[in-house]
């Protein structure tokens, strides 16, 4: 199940935040995906020592940690996007294929003509978007 | 990992026990040491320790009284697969330290070879050994101690020596300590036998198990367990590290296996016998992974562990011990990483092959395992409190209840209890052990652990530049200090974790740890620190309305949920108590601070402090330049980012000049007693009906001031007060330089001009420049004319009040070079340029008008330096004039700048009043007065051959050449090129040195009227004067000296002195002739009459020359003699060649053209046109004075 999603915008500050879980630990899920960000640092900066090649917009795993799985996306224009499940058995598909949604939501978002590039995500359509991703993920 | 015992943690060692010749132990010990792998070993002094050190392990197994319960049942029974537990405690460190692999015998060589009943004897303690030994399968080796390497050996005793104690030849050792060489021979032969013999045994034990693992002989999972891990153990001996792991993993999922199924123990034991040991086995595999520096896979083991065992929780009211063996499991797993990564930096092949299970970064910092590790301590610790508070029983334990000790099985307990003598283990319940661990957890404190771990944990991360991570330790750190009640330490790591969340925008986060923060300096009492941190979380950019309703909720901080609600109600908490009424003092002690009435409360917001969206001052002046004492309106803007209006009971605005610091007052508010400290009285006070600050949007106040003072006004900072004691001041920022605020920019807000007018609201600044007051005096400079190189030239300077006095006046000159005057080629320049001033200022002739005693006195200034100079002007009163002379010369022709500005003070009495300057300038030429040149000739119908002038030496090219010891003639002309006439007072030439004088004679030559050198000259007229010079000795440079000119302006004051200026003559060549052809002919030719014309060719030489010669007829002259012929000059004589010449026509007429070509040096020459030309007349002249009409 994810539990939470972020957009991150390329001063690593946070555009949008929105966490599925019930529980009261919105604020445990924001320090991960803020910890989440140093990985990605890491990842773009040293892409040699990680040994990984970034060809490709999608991170990976970022870091497991207690019940989470941290998942990370960076767009062209160094928008990141960051995505805590905490399934145990995820699919790399799954998650490309949810990349590749939120990643078109986040597209339209910031096409509207009323947003100010740089400023958080405020458009309720966006939110509602993004619901039915999560919500869809995994199902197919 | 301490907690681990200290066999576990190291790999073994083969053991070696010695019996017998204690002396020598210490030496082969230490060599035992030393071996790679090195070999421990057990010393006893004769053979009969043997029983007691095989002996005592057997006691302890027979002594029933210590043995589990439980197994001693077990043993009853018939199936002897049952036992007590999985591993024996004692089992490892008994092979490490107690049961050797070898027996070394010690026997002297005389027991041996000499007295038979020592052999007996030797023969046997060797039987004893053996049957000690045998059952156990260890090794023996009887080394034969000789006192002397010759000492003599009976070979049948040494067979008979052999076969008692059943031994390979190779394993009955000789040993000599009395030779150095021998020494060290013997001991390398024990060692090699010794590991030798070691891993033969380690071997055969570890087949021995291993063959019962193969053949499966009991199905009971835990005999198996024991048995992998004791094949591992004994190839851990052999160093057969592959082997060890196999059979370790083995061992570990044998265990797994047992989850659930065991029954032995109940069950909350059970899981804990299990975990245990699991964690063992996994310390083992991971170490073993670690050294051999597999990363990779000791991390995805690592991973595969965590997985397996983290639902395996056992008891959920117990779950503290799951917990707390989990922190264990990260912690340990750090520390090892910690200790073996120091060498292994890059994780290059990572990510590769792994496809299935991709490692992360992190996940290879031991940070990483510490705080979770921490983590997990956390959780433990909570799940204690909460077990605590929800049990009764559980606060009541204590920790002397029971006498639990650990049995003789890992990760067994049992109850010690005392039956007289005898001490009794006895197996105890679930309950009696629960109690057991809730009493020993109660006494440790965990928080100290979680802070060391984080905090180790936080300096890693920070070292890897990971500052995110870094932070959220600190800020876990900080909590778990906070809930130590350690405010001061909170507080650090609060801070640390602030900054970032700062920094990069994240309020929530940023929310909580300000939460944290806020009642931290609440408990430390800092009132400034308490209100700052609640102004700062109230200006935060939360917009959430969500609201649980339950602010008792755990998971958040003291700071409440980041809600507009919880900003409101913070704002309101901070407003009542900073702006409370005296009266009401009493009242505010539920907040915690107790403040004295008179203490005011002034925070300062400068650029960086995050107190800027609490208040914003922009100011912006309307103009950039405005008059002194005149009016100026300024715009001052607020802008507040608290969720609530503010009323503002008065604003201070103030300036760099401080007499233009003015006070906007609240006329609703009651002008409080002690309201302006800072503002002169008598400043301005403006009156507005309502200060209010509506959040979010810009109060925007214009007024209209005046600067007395010119220079520049910049506005500082504004002032606001709220209440009586409560002040905030802000620096006042420019609109056209304002900054966004860090954590509003990324909001999506209406954003609004900070004044009405938008280009002031882009371009305004907070600084605008007062103009200095219009100058009242006049400096006017007095020009004549063209300056002259070598003169003094002066320039009358005039200073006139027109309306002004003058006051201290400064008046400054400067010499400025008019970049690139052209005048004269950069090569002429530069040998000069070292003197760098070609123009100077000489002197400053103040007194010039109005002299008085009076003026002395004030102390003028006068400081001349080459080109700048500073003189004091004398009070002046209105209508006054002063004036003063200055004197420049110039070096070079090169025209100048000169810079004059006047500083002064129009009235006496302002100690700081500002000075008005004035600034004239003037270019001013100097010109060169005489140009002067010279020019060389020859003795007249004299032609000398002079071979330089034939051949010219290359670097000589315009240099002329002159004839030794003959008369030349030398004309120096001197040409006004000026626009005014000169008088010139002298003309003479001069040596430069003595050698010069020496060398060469140069007279005047006394023309007829000439006074001495003294001439007017009108603009471009010219002067010339003849010199005769008689060069005395050969030189290739003969320094002629120079022309010294005396010259002045015509019309000036005679008085004056004259300027003398200095001509360089150029050098000449001096070389003797060695031919010299002179004509002779009469001065004039009369039509028709012949006349003789002799070439006399003079020979000077010591040598003899020939001289071919050609004659060229001529069209006016009848011509008889010869045209041409080759003559011979003898040394030192004369030759000469005579013509008679009739002319035929009259005038002026070239004479036929004579060629002269010398053979000795192939030159040939011709007199010059002028010299070779003589007057027809058309007959006799009548006067005397013809021949003076020939000269030229």
């Amino acid at each position: 199940m994810i539990v939470c999603v972020a957009v991150v915008g390329h001063q690593n500050n946070p555009l949008y935040i929105q966490s599925f879980t019930d529980a009261d630990d919105a604020l445990k899920l924001h320090h991960i995906v803020h910890c989440s960000l140093d990985v990605i640092e890491e990842r773009v900066n040293n892409p040699k020592k990680s040994g990984t090649t970034l060809n490709e917009a999608f991170l990976g795993l970022l870091y497991p940690t207690l019940n989470y799985k941290v998942y990370g996306y960076l767009t062209n224009t160094k928008v990141k996007f960051i995505l805590v499940t905490t399934d145990l058995d995820v699919r790399d598909t799954d998650v490309r294929t949810f990349f590749r949604k939120f990643h078109a939501a986040y597209v339209d978002a910031v096409s509207n003509p009323f947003h100010v590039p740089g400023k958080r995500i405020t458009s309720r359509n966006f939110a509602q978007t993004v619901s039915n991703i999560v919500g869809s993920y995994g199902l197919n | 990992m301490e907690e681990y015992p200290e066999e576990l943690r190291t790999p073994p060692v083969s053991l070696v026990a010695l019996f017998g010749y204690s002396e020598l132990h210490t030496s082969i010990t230490k060599h035992l040491h030393s071996q790679q792998p090195p070999v421990n070993a057990l010393a006893f002094p004769d053979l009969s320790h043997i029983s007691l050190l095989l002996a005592h392990d057997d006691q302890i197994n027979r002594t029933s009284s210590v043995r589990d319960p439980l197994s001693v049942s077990d043993s009853s029974s018939p199936i002897p697969s049952r036992c007590g537990g999985i591993l024996k405690r004692d089992w490892l460190l008994k092979h490490r330290t107690k049961v050797p692999a070898i027996v070394a015998a010690f026997f002297p060589s005389h027991h041996i070879f000499g007295d038979p009943t020592q052999w007996l004897q030797v023969c046997s303690d060797l039987d004893n050994l053996k049957s000690a030994i045998r059952p156990k399968n260890i090794k023996l080796v009887v080394i034969v101690v000789q006192s002397s390497p010759q000492e003599e050996i009976s070979e049948d005793r040494l067979v008979a020596l052999r076969k008692r104690a059943e031994l390979d030849s190779k394993y009955v050792l000789f040993f000599n300590s009395s030779i150095e060489s021998e020494l060290t021979l013997s001991l390398s032969r024990i060692a090699s036998a010794f590991a030798e013999l070691a891993l033969a045994y380690y071997r055969e034990e570890g087949k021995r198990i291993k063959s019962r693992v193969e053949k499966r002989s009991s199905n009971s999972l835990d005999l198996n367990v024991r048995y992998c891990f004791k094949v591992a153990v004994y190839a851990e001996f052999r160093r057969d590290w592959g082997e060890a792991l196999k059979f370790y993993e083995d061992a570990y999922h044998s265990l797994h296996e047992m989850i659930g199924t065991s029954t032995r123990l109940p069950a909350i034991q059970r899981l804990v016998e299990i975990k245990t040991i699991a964690e063992q086995l996994h310390f083992k595999i991971s170490t073993l992974l670690l050294h051999g520096g597999k990363f990779i896979e000791a991390v995805t083991w690592f991973r595969q562990h965590k997985a397996s065992y983290e639902k395996v929780v056992g008891s959920t009211e117990f779950i503290f011990l799951h917990w707390e063996w989990m922190s264990r499991q990260f912690l340990v797993f750090a520390e090892l990483l910690e200790t073996s990564s120091a060498t292994v930096q890059s994780f290059s092949s990572l990510n590769q092959g792994t496809a299935e299970i991709s490692l992360t970064e992190f996940e290879f910092y031991p940070a990483y395992y510490y705080q979770l590790a921490a983590h997990y301590l956390k959780d433990k610790k909570s799940a204690l409190e909460l077990l605590l508070s929800m049990s009764e029983t559980a606060r009541e334990i204590d920790s002397s209840s029971e006498s639990i000790t650990p049995s003789v099985y890992i990760g067994q307990f049992a109850q010690l209890l005392e039956k007289g003598e005898a001490f009794t283990l006895h197996s105890i319940t679930d309950e009696e052990y629960t109690r057991y661990t809730i009493s020993e957890a109660k006494r440790f404190q965990d928080s100290f652990e979680i802070i060391a771990w984080l905090k180790r944990s936080y300096e890693s991360f920070t070292n890897l530049k990971a500052q995110r991570m870094a932070a959220l330790c600190a800020f876990e750190v900080a909590r778990e200090y906070y809930g130590l009640a350690d405010p001061n330490n909170a507080k650090l790591f609060f801070d640390i974790a602030a900054n970032l969340y700062r920094q990069e925008g994240w309020v929530t986060l940023l929310w909580e740890v300000l939460g944290y923060l806020r009642e931290c300096s609440r408990n430390l009492g800092a009132l400034k620190d308490f209100v700052e941190l609640s102004l700062e979380m109230v200006a935060l950019p939360v917009t959430s309305h969500e609201d649980s309703g339950n602010l008792e909720n755990k998971s958040y901080g003291p700071g409440g949920p980041a809600t507009i609600l919880g900003r409101e109600s913070i704002h309101r908490e901070v407003f009542t108590l900073v702006c409370r009424k005296a009266e009401l003092i009493s009242s505010t002690e539920e907040s915690g601070f107790k403040i004295a009435h008179d203490s005011p409360l002034n925070l300062e917001i400068d650029l960086v402090s995050p107190l800027r969206p609490v208040l914003l001052a922009s100011v912006a002046f309307h103009e950039q330049m405005i008059k002194p004492h005149a009016l100026c309106s300024i715009t001052l803007s607020l802008l507040s980012h608290l969720p609530l209006p503010v009323e503002i009971d008065y604003l201070e605005v103030q300036f760099n000049q401080s007499t233009c610091n003015f006070v906007i007052r609240n006329s609703q508010r009651p002008l409080w007693a002690s309201a302006s400290n800072t503002v002169q009285s008598g400043s301005q006070v403006e009156n507005e009906p309502s200060l209010v600050l509506v959040p979010n949007n810009w109060l925007r106040l214009t007024y209209a001031i005046k600067s007395e003072q010119s220079g520049k006004l910049e506005c500082l900072s504004v002032l606001a007060k709220f209440g009586p004691l409560f002040t905030i001041c802000s620096r006042a920022e420019s609109p056209a330089a304002m900054e966004d605020l860090p954590v509003w920019k990324h909001e999506n807000r209406v954003e609004s001009l900070s004044t009405k007018d938008p280009v002031l609201a882009v371009f305004g600044q907070k600084a605008t420049q007062v103009e200095e007051p219009e100058p009242q005096v006049d400096v006017s400079l007095g020009t004549s004319g063209p300056a002259l190189v070598g003169e003094n030239f002066t320039m009358p300077v005039t200073v006139t009040s027109k309306g002004h006095a003058v006051y201290s006046g400064e008046l400054k000159i400067n010499l400025v070079d008019v970049g690139g005057g052209g005048l004269f080629s950069p090569r002429e320049a530069e040998p000069f340029s070292l003197e760098s001033h070609h123009v100077e200022i000489c002197g400053i002739d103040d007194g010039a008008e109005g002299t008085d005693e009076s003026e002395s006195e004030t102390g003028n200034i006068k400081k001349i330096q080459q080109s700048f100079g500073l003189v004091s002007v004398p009070d002046l009163k209105e209508g006054e004039s002063w004036s003063c002379k200055l004197e420049i010369k110039w070096h070079r022709p090169k025209p100048v700048m000169l810079f004059v500005s006047l500083g002064y003070l129009p009235h006496c009495s302002e100690a700081n009043a500002q000075k008005v300057h004035i600034h004239k300038s003037l270019q001013i030429e100097g010109k060169m007065p005489l140009l002067v040149s010279n020019r060389f000739m020859l003795p007249y119908r004299r032609d000398h051959l002079l071979l330089n002038r034939i051949k010219p030496a290359p670097d000589s090219e315009d240099m002329s050449s002159l004839p030794l010891n003959e008369k030349s003639l030398l004309v120096v002309s001197a040409k006004n090129c000026t626009e005014i006439a000169l008088k010139l007072v002298s003309m003479c030439v001069e040596f430069d040195d003595e050698q010069g004088e020496a060398s060469c004679l140069i007279q005047q030559v006394g023309g007829c009227g000439d006074t001495p050198g003294s001439a007017n000259l009108a603009p471009g007229e010219e002067f010339k004067k003849v010199f005769t010079v008689i060069p005395t000795m050969k030189t290739p440079k003969l320094g002629l000296g120079s022309v010294h000119l005396k010259w002045r302006r015509q019309g000036g004051n005679t008085t004056e002195a004259c300027v003398s200026t200095k001509h360089k003559l150029p050098e000449v060549n001096v070389e003797a002739s060695p031919l010299v052809m002179s004509l002779n002919c009469p001065p004039y030719a009369i039509l028709g009459e012949p006349f003789t014309y002799a070439v006399n060719i003079c020979n000077q030489t010591q040598l003899l020359q020939e001289a071919k010669f050609a004659l060229a007829d001529a069209q006016s002259f009848v011509l008889s003699g010869s045209h041409s012929n080759t003559v011979s000059v003898l040394p030192k004589s004369e030759h000469v060649l005579s013509y008679k010449l009739v002319p035929l026509t009259c005038g002026q007429q070239q004479l036929p053209k004579i060629t002269l070509t010398s053979v000795r040096y192939s030159a040939e020459f011709q007199p010059s046109v002028v010299a070779s030309s003589v007057f027809v007349f058309p007959s006799a002249p009548q006067a005397d004075k013809a021949n003076c009409a020939t000269k030229q």
